[in-house]
This record gives C-alpha cells, sequence and structure tokens, in this order.
C-alpha cells in the first residue's frame, strides 16, 4: 500500500503519452488496494453479526463442535425469555421517554432560541451543561427518591431517568435548529395574531420536523441499547429486550446459541431505524458532536 | 428589557412602542413558560440528584438512614488501595484511546478517497453505533473465550501455542475489554473524521499534490493540522465512552473480574452501592468520577461553544 501510493504520488509524471498512462495505471493499483482494505475492515465489522446468526441456529452441542445447524437456539429462546413482552415493553419504553424529551426539548429550544428573556442565556447554559453529568454519579441518590415516590415499580421510573438523560443534549440540538429560522417569520406570525404559543405550535414546530427526526432516532438508539437504568428501575415483569437478555446472560446457565439469538433479534429494531435514518444519526452526532 | 431586544428587526416607530412593550412582556412571559418544563426535568432529576449525591457522600449512607461523617470520607476513600486499583484500570483504558483514534483516522482518510462503494463501506462500518454495549460484549465473549474464535483463529494460521484464555487473567481481561471498546468507537470516531474530511477545501491538498508531496505527507502535514478540532472533539467523547459508557460491557464480559481486573470506577460504583449497599461509599465515587468528566467536559463545551451556530 504504502509503495504503491508513494510511486503513485511521485512528481515527473509529464514525460510524455507513456508517463500519463502510467501515473493513471499506478492510481488505479492504488485504488485497488484501498478497496481491498476496506473489504477487509468491513469483514472485521460483520463478523459479530454473521457470528450471532450462525450460532443462534445450534444447540450446545453443535455449538462447542463448531458443526451442524438446527433450530434449538431459536425455540428455546422463546421458553426461556418472554421475546414478545420484552420487545413491546422496550417499545412503550422508549416511545414514552422519547415523548417526552421532545415536548420539552421542542419548546425549551425555541424558547432559548427565539424568546429569549433575561437570564435565558444562563438558564440556557444550565441545561446544556448538565450533559456533563454521568448517569453513574446520580444514579444511587436517583435509586432511592424514585424508590421514595414509589416510580421503580412500573415503567415511570425509567421513562423520567430516560427522559431527564436525554433532555440536555436534545435542547441543545433544538435550539441550535430554531436559530437557523428567520425572526421576521416569527415577528410576522406573531403580529398576525398567533400569540407566541400558536406561533410555536403551527410554524416552528413544523418546520423543525428534520431535528425532531435527528433527536427521535438519536434517542431511541441510546434507549433501546441501554442496561443500567432499566436493570435498577424496571422490575423483572417490565424489562426491556436488552435488560432481559443481559439479565439471563449472568444467570451463566443458558446455552449460547439461545444467548445468540437474544442477542441478534433485541439488536434488529435499532439496525433497522439505524439503515432506514443513518443520515439524520449522523447528523445528530456530527452537529452536537456527541453521543 | 435591552437583552429582549436583541434580534428584533430596527426601526420601530416611536408611535408604536406600547404595543412592542406589551407584545415584549407576553414574548418573555412565553419564553419563561416554554423552556420552564426542560428546566423542570433537568433540575428535579439531575440537578438534585448531584447535589444529594455530595452531600451523602459525606456520610455513611445505607439508603435509608445516613450518618453524617463529614469531608474526611474522601480522605478514607483516596487513600484505599482497592480504590487505585479500580483508577489503574481507568488509566490503563486511556492506553486504548490513540488506537481508537489512530485506526479511524486511516480509515477515513482511506474512504476519502472515495473509491467504489465507498458510501457502502461507510455504513458498514458505523453499523457497531447502532448496537447495544450488551449484544457486543455477548459476541466479545464468545470471540475470546478459551474454545472462541480467536483461539480458532490463532490455531488456524499456526500459532496455537499462544492459545489463551484471555478473559480468565486478569491483564488479559482488561485489554480484551479494550480491543473490543476499540472496535465499536471505530464507526463513531470514522464518521466524525469523514465529516472533518468532508469540510476541507479539496485545493489545499490539490496545491500540496501540485508541490510534490506524497499521498502520506499530505495526510500527516495538511489533512491532520486542518482536522484539529475534530479530533480534539472525537478525543473527548472518546474519553467519557471509556470511563461512563462501559458498564453493560463490563457486566456481560467480565462481571468487574477477574478479582478486580476489569472494574472501573463506573462499574465500581454500582458495586459499592447495590451489591455491597454502601450507598455513601457509592455516592463519593460517583462525584469523584463527575469531576473527572467536569475537566474533560470543559473541553467538550468549549468545542461546542465554537460550533454554535453552524451546521444545519
Amino acid at each position: 500500500m504504502a509503495a504503491a501510493a508513494r510511486t503513485e504520488a511521485a512528481p515527473g509524471g509529464g514525460t510524455g503519452i507513456g508517463g500519463t498512462g502510467g501515473r493513471r495505471l499506478r492510481k488505479r493499483l492504488a485504488n485497488g488496494w484501498i478497496f481491498l482494505i476496506m473489504v477487509i475492515i468491513a469483514v472485521v465489522m460483520l463478523f459479530p453479526f454473521w457470528y450471532m446468526l450462525d450460532n443462534s441456529f445450534r444447540n450446545q452441542a453443535q455449538f462447542d463442535q463448531q458443526g451442524g445447524h438446527s433450530l434449538a437456539g431459536w425455540t428455546q429462546l422463546f421458553n426461556e425469555l418472554p421475546v414478545g413482552s420484552e420487545l413491546l415493553n422496550s417499545t412503550i419504553v422508549c416511545a414514552a421517554a422519547i415523548l417526552i424529551i421532545l415536548a420539552v426539548s421542542t419548546t425549551a429550544g425555541f424558547a432559548f432560541a427565539k424568546l429569549r428573556y433575561r437570564g435565558s442565556g444562563m438558564v440556557f447554559l444550565l441545561v446544556v451543561a448538565a450533559l456533563m453529568v454521568p448517569l453513574q454519579s446520580i444514579i444511587i441518590p436517583e435509586y432511592v427518591n424514585l424508590a421514595k415516590f414509589g416510580l421503580i415499580n412500573s415503567y415511570f421510573g425509567a421513562v423520567l431517568v430516560y427522559a431527564a438523560l436525554g433532555t440536555p443534549f436534545a435542547t441543545f440540538l433544538m435550539a441550535t435548529y430554531y436559530r437557523g429560522i428567520s425572526d421576521e417569520l416569527i415577528e410576522a406570525a406573531v403580529m398576525d395574531g398567533l400569540g407566541y404559543e400558536r406561533t410555536f405550535l403551527s410554524i416552528a414546530l413544523p418546520l423543525s420536523l428534520p431535528a425532531i427526526a435527528t433527536v427521535t432516532v438519536l434517542q431511541f438508539i441510546q434507549i433501546w441499547d441501554d442496561l443500567l437504568v432499566g436493570l435498577l428501575f424496571l422490575p423483572p415483569g417490565q424489562r426491556t429486550i436488552t435488560v432481559g437478555l443481559a439479565a439471563l446472560s449472568a444467570g451463566r446457565t443458558t446455552s449460547i446459541p439461545v444467548l445468540m439469538a437474544g442477542s441478534f433479534i433485541s439488536a434488529v429494531p435499532a439496525i433497522v431505524v439505524y439503515l432506514i435514518f443513518q443520515r439524520h444519526l449522523i447528523k445528530g452526532l456530527t452537529l452536537g458532536m456527541g453521543k | 428589557m435591552t437583552a429582549t431586544e436583541v434580534g428584533r428587526p430596527q426601526a420601530a416607530a416611536p408611535a408604536r412602542r406600547p404595543v412592542r412593550s406589551k407584545l415584549a412582556r407576553r414574548r418573555r412571559r412565553a419564553g419563561i413558560l416554554l423552556s420552564l418544563p426542560a428546566v423542570a426535568v433537568v433540575v428535579a432529576l439531575l440537578g438534585v440528584p448531584i447535589g444529594q449525591a455530595v452531600y451523602y457522600s459525606m456520610t455513611n449512607w445505607n439508603g435509608i438512614t445516613a450518618t453524617w461523617i463529614g469531608p474526611s470520607t474522601y480522605s478514607t476513600a483516596l487513600t484505599d488501595p482497592i480504590f487505585w486499583r479500580v483508577i489503574q484500570n481507568n488509566g490503563l483504558l486511556l492506553l486504548a484511546i490513540p488506537f481508537a483514534i489512530g485506526i479511524p483516522l486511516v480509515i477515513a482518510a482511506l474512504l476519502n478517497e472515495h473509491v467504489r462503494g465507498w458510501r457502502f463501506f461507510r455504513s458498514v462500518y458505523f453499523l457497531p453505533t447502532a448496537v447495544s454495549w450488551v449484544v457486543i460484549g455477548m459476541v466479545a465473549l464468545q470471540f475470546f473465550a478459551l474454545n472462541g474464535s480467536l483461539n480458532h483463529f490463532l490455531g488456524d494460521v499456526g500459532l496455537g501455542s499462544v492459545k489463551t484464555n484471555a478473559l480468565a487473567g486478569q491483564g488479559t481481561a482488561l485489554l480484551a475489554l479494550a480491543i473490543t471498546f476499540i472496535w465499536s468507537m471505530l464507526g463513531t470516531n470514522t464518521i466524525i473524521f469523514l465529516t472533518g474530511m468532508a469540510t476541507l477545501d479539496p485545493t489545499v491538498t490539490e496545491a500540496a499534490r501540485v508541490d510534490g508531496l506524497t499521498r502520506w505527507q499530505i495526510f500527516f502535514r495538511v489533512t491532520l493540522p486542518l482536522l484539529r478540532r475534530f479530533i480534539q472533539f472525537s478525543f473527548v467523547i472518546t474519553v467519557i465512552s471509556a470511563f461512563s459508557a462501559l458498564f453493560s460491557l463490563i457486566f456481560v464480559m467480565t462481571g468487574g473480574g477477574p478479582g478486580l481486573g476489569t472494574t472501573t470506577l463506573e462499574f465500581f460504583i454500582y458495586q459499592s452501592g447495590f451489591a455491597q449497599s454502601q450507598f455513601g461509599t457509592g455516592a463519593l465515587y460517583g462525584i469523584i468520577l463527575f469531576v473527572i468528566m467536569i475537566v474533560v467536559g470543559l473541553v467538550q463545551l468549549r468545542l461546542i461553544r465554537s460550533e454554535d451556530g453552524e451546521g444545519w
């Protein structure tokens, strides 16, 4: 690779027709090398997914020998893990938390961008600074507080914690987006007698659909994939699929093919969302620059 | 009052003042009203608990009753050899950072050559970002197991003698954890650098090429310096991830073991609080983690603010 690149870029290509032809050939050769390296990296990145799928269609004996396939992993999975209800729990928790995040971050983002009041800059900074609080630093008081209010026997506690964790970044993202909308447009709507609240609902909110999509996709993947909050704040019957899977593996008695089948099925929804909304995910990552 | 006037269209006739100030009042009220829910959520569920954590870190607390001890809890904790064993693991994990940044830089540079199929490869490399640490840990566990893929592969290429049960040794278990971490950060960091490279002016590298610089010289002398901001940013999120996002991976892969071999500070907080019911000690370690994050986060805040208002 290095050698090919070096000769390719070497000066003095202008020695007639033969020279430029050689240069093009070397360029093509270098691209061939790059393509090969990218294929190898792709294999490294895709290997775990193939591994999960391949080994989920085995029983423990077939897994140990790494030979033969059967449906054992999948049939056992549905006996050992309430897959359907845990997928539903994941969906409910994600949807509820995302709704709260969107409700508070669109309104606050609009206020911080377009309805600035004295001290709003400081308040905005306070909200965004909460990004720095690691979940582990507050998890113990949070757990005790929510237990006190009886919120860890249902979805509520986990939903609230997820909503709180997602709000700072979502608010930052929405405020950045609303700042790009012209003040004149907002002022004109207000002058027309819509009032600030109605202007937000019928003018600003529809305009911010791309940012809303970004927040939704980022948060969906984050919450769907989370373990710690779900592990502590959800009762066993309301466990999400990710938590259920981790609990199953912690037992260390479950057969590997079952865990592979569980891993695969828990990963599929987030992967599908990723494949469809990839653009929004990348936008959110690189705009706010936070995972 | 003057603050609310910022960014308004100018040249308002004096006659319209009353209307304007009435509007300004309503606008102020709407602003406070609309920002209130977000502030309430953040204060109640993030602000208050961090304050409580500071208070309880100086107590002996089991979740129900707390007895005040005072700041001496910190000197007690900071002289505990177990704490330093845990911090050592965090320090060793930092050694993974150059790889978690360097490899994606090279991958991004290759993708940026835009050879056939680069968009497809970009999607593939970014895929682990969508997958939970639980799932990644589950596969990594099998990969590094004694009868796992790694040892099979080593056997196939004639290195059967170095076959190891990586997760059974303290040092090798942490190495396995670090390798898994690097693997799953590849996509995120590659995307960041690729975005950075897309912002570069192609005429600059073209000029360097005309000046006779080789591909590698261009990469190191021209591209890298121009990407500084993106590298800083990726450094910050990689450190934050290494210190506060690996709970699930450790939980699934090693459970913090063997011994304290893979117990990092964030995992230690969980164990102190929920496995040993020492809520006060757990809160204290939480505060220490928070302080570390503030130091890293101040860098991030500076980057975010320099990014403000650009992008969309």
